[in-house]
């Protein structure tokens, strides 16, 4: 980590243990969240989106100004079939940019490929064309990934423990195809992907949420957080993703880092009020997790709910 | 899915591991502030759910809470507790050794099939009707090298082998063998039982389909309550894999159980999945099987093959990986400086 990281950290830190939490809502005022209204958000995205719930972490990094078993939130084994390197080299081939906010060049609402829709077109009616091409390119990535990547001295031969063949009996009912690495036919449906357990924390120094991935490869072995940059719009790669310690859970992990945060929401909230639409502070990860979508536009996390962004009919 | 008239071999995807970071961190832990050179197994629990998403299937995960509590922790919050809907429980068994020799040496045949004898012997007693968590377990072994912050393992799920193996007659989505109020009933049954606290992560049950196309869900206990002349009637369970063809691994104990317990020879199963935490039917299967139950099935003395070792990209070989980055102390000291 460098030093002014680490020097903020420590201020940060600080900051954090002395200021009392945000017991007064400035939702609308200031895009932030104070710690009651992060829960019940939260606990609105858990019922809404139930592939997301609540967790507890590490015992020994619970924060007490939260409950116990609402320590943070987290969705794991999200598909990511594409690299967002790979899916905006396309975008900006099919024509460029579409900036629904374009005056000062903060780039946060582009909606860069929206990972729903095109999911729809393109994966499933081109799979023998599309999916087979980045599950080759996948296959080379992988081999940096934690298995037996690193600079090991002593890298076991691994073939040295192959089991014999009466190890796994020859059993007709297993399915075979279950790994192939390089002949995959057309018509195999096993798709080669990188997936992710995606978090969000509550980040008490900007009072908004905060999120984290952690990425596994194609054979669910844990990704270095260097090549979870892959999947990060490259806009944001290293600038606003950082690799830090999570708040909860142990090892370094990606994040996007907080501190524009609470301005973009506020954009967001003026945006739709200036439509008519009353932001309602339940909601609050639903919009949040949608402008997350253009910073990781191939990580397919869900934040689906009814409701229109550009409607006043509300 | 294609016809099945002369009936092919019904062939099941293998469960597939992954280990969160935070289960060998607590393992390490583990294994220097109290288990010591104790090479006991330990009992842990693995966590599923059913397949969320056409393209990925779901994997039976072990995260810190997996272990036991340390001593130090023991917090107010049970550790694992029941009801969360994304973390079914299943029941595994740890070895741990402490030298790479004894990891390769151990005995992997006998310790697969002693996993095994306890998913035959809970259905012989009836455990896995009350509990049926206990049909799908696991085995895992490991060794943690804690000089160099590498960890070797392997993963087993034991599944009984079915002799001769069963015949597929049917598979196709759940949505075109139910008529439209079956599965908009069915449905509304599935996410009422997945939203149950009590329910929620209870992995295999019963459908019962009424001939007002009214669909319900029962424990398996409750079987008693399901035969009716006239209905459709399927054995549910949640399905971790997202494949078209082929049902999920926990599929296989659950019709060795089916065919001890009852007396049937051709069973309709459902294989249960879910889009972003919802029942689907389109990914949702039903199948048809044909059993012949083996000879000497019912007598429980007589317990069946068993298979189940993890493929590491499709060889029998262990798996590693190295936290040296994120546990090394030295290497910490060096980065933070």
């Amino acid at each position: 980590m460098v030093l002014s990281q680490k020097l903020h950290e420590a201020f940060k830190g600080t900051v954090e243990r002395i200021t009392s939490p945000r017991t007064v809502s400035a939702f609308k005022e200031k895009g932030v969240l104070s710690i009651s209204e992060f829960i019940i958000a939260g606990d609105n995205l858990v019922s809404k989106c139930p592939t997301w719930s609540w967790e507890s972490g590490e015992p020994n990094k619970r924060k007490s100004y939260l409950p116990t078993e609402k320590q943070f939130l987290i969705t794991r084994n999200v598909p990511c079939l594409r690299r967002a390197a790979s899916v905006e080299e396309e975008y900006e081939a099919a024509g460029g940019e579409v900036l629904l906010d374009n005056e000062d060049n903060d780039g946060w609402l582009a909606t860069h490929g929206k990972p729903k829709e095109s999911k729809g077109d393109e994966e499933e009616n081109l799979p023998s064309m599309e999916t087979l091409e980045i599950n080759k390119s996948n296959t080379i990535q992988s081999i940096s990934s934690y298995f037996g990547g690193e600079e090991e001295e002593d890298i076991p031969d691994m073939a040295e423990y192959e089991e014999p063949d009466n190890l796994i009996e020859t059993d007709p009912a297993t399915l075979q195809s279950t790994y192939l690495v390089a002949h995959e036919p057309d018509d195999d449906n096993i798709l080669r992907t990188r997936t992710y357990d995606v978090s969000i924390t509550y980040d008490k120094y900007y009072q908004t949420p905060r999120v984290w991935l952690t990425g596994y490869d194609e054979s669910r072995m844990l990704l270095q957080p260097e090549l979870v940059l892959e999947d990060v719009s490259q806009d944001h790669a290293r600038k606003t993703v950082t690799i830090e310690d999570h708040p909860h859970l142990p090892g370094k992990h990606a994040s996007v880092h907080p501190c524009r945060h609470g301005a973009v929401m506020k954009k967001i909230i003026d945006v739709l009020m200036s439509r008519g639409v009353e932001p309602e502070v339940d909601k609050y990860l639903f919009l949040f997790l949608k402008f997350v979508a253009s910073v990781i536009p191939t990580i397919e996390y869900d934040y689906t709910m009814d409701f229109d962004l550009g409607s006043s009919s509300t | 899915m294609a016809e099945h008239e002369n009936g092919s071999v019904l062939q099941f995807a293998q469960f597939q591991s992954a280990v969160d970071e935070g289960f060998w961190h607590r393992l390490s832990s583990l294994k220097l502030n109290k288990l010591g050179i104790d090479e006991s197994p330990i009992s842990i629990i693995g966590f599923y759910a059913p397949c969320a998403n056409s393209q990925v299937s779901n994997y039976l995960t072990l995260l810190a809470e997996s272990l036991p509590a340390e001593p130090s922790e023991q917090s107010s919050v049970p550790s694992a507790s029941h009801g969360n809907r994304n973390r079914c429980f299943v029941p595994g068994i740890l070895y741990n050794t402490n030298t790479l020799e004894s990891f390769h040496t151990l005995d992997k045949q006998k310790l697969l099939k002693a996993e095994a004898k306890k998913i035959w012997e809970d259905i012989h007693s009836g455990k896995a009707e009350e509990d049926s968590s206990v049909l799908s377990r696991f085995l895992l072994i490991s060794f943690a090298d804690l000089k160099k912050w590498v960890f070797h393992y392997w993963f087993a799920f034991p599944a009984l082998m079915l002799d001769p193996p069963a015949t597929l007659i049917d598979l196709r989505p759940a949505s075109q063998w139910l008529s439209l109020e079956e599965a908009e009933s069915l449905s509304v049954a599935c996410n009422e039982w997945r939203n149950s606290h009590s329910t929620s992560d209870v992995p295999f049950f019963l459908v019962d389909i009424a001939s007002n196309s009214h669909a319900t869900i029962r424990h398996l206990k409750e079987w008693e309550a399901c035969q009716r002349n006239g209905h459709k009637f399927l054995f549910g369970f949640y399905d971790p894999c997202h494949l078209p063809n082929n049902p999920g691994w926990p599929l296989r104990n659950f019709l060795a159980f089916i065919c001890s317990r009852w007396d049937f020879e051709k069973v309709r199963f459902l294989c249960y999945r879910e889009n972003r935490g919802f029942a689907d039917l389109g990914l949702s299967l039903v199948g048809e099987a044909l059993i012949s139950v083996p000879q000497g099935w019912k007598d429980h003395q007589h317990m069946p093959n068993a298979v189940g070792w993890e493929l590491n990209r499709g060889k029998k070989i262990s798996r590693r990986i190295s936290l040296a980055k994120s546990m090394d102390p030295a290497r910490l000291a060096i980065t933070a400086a």
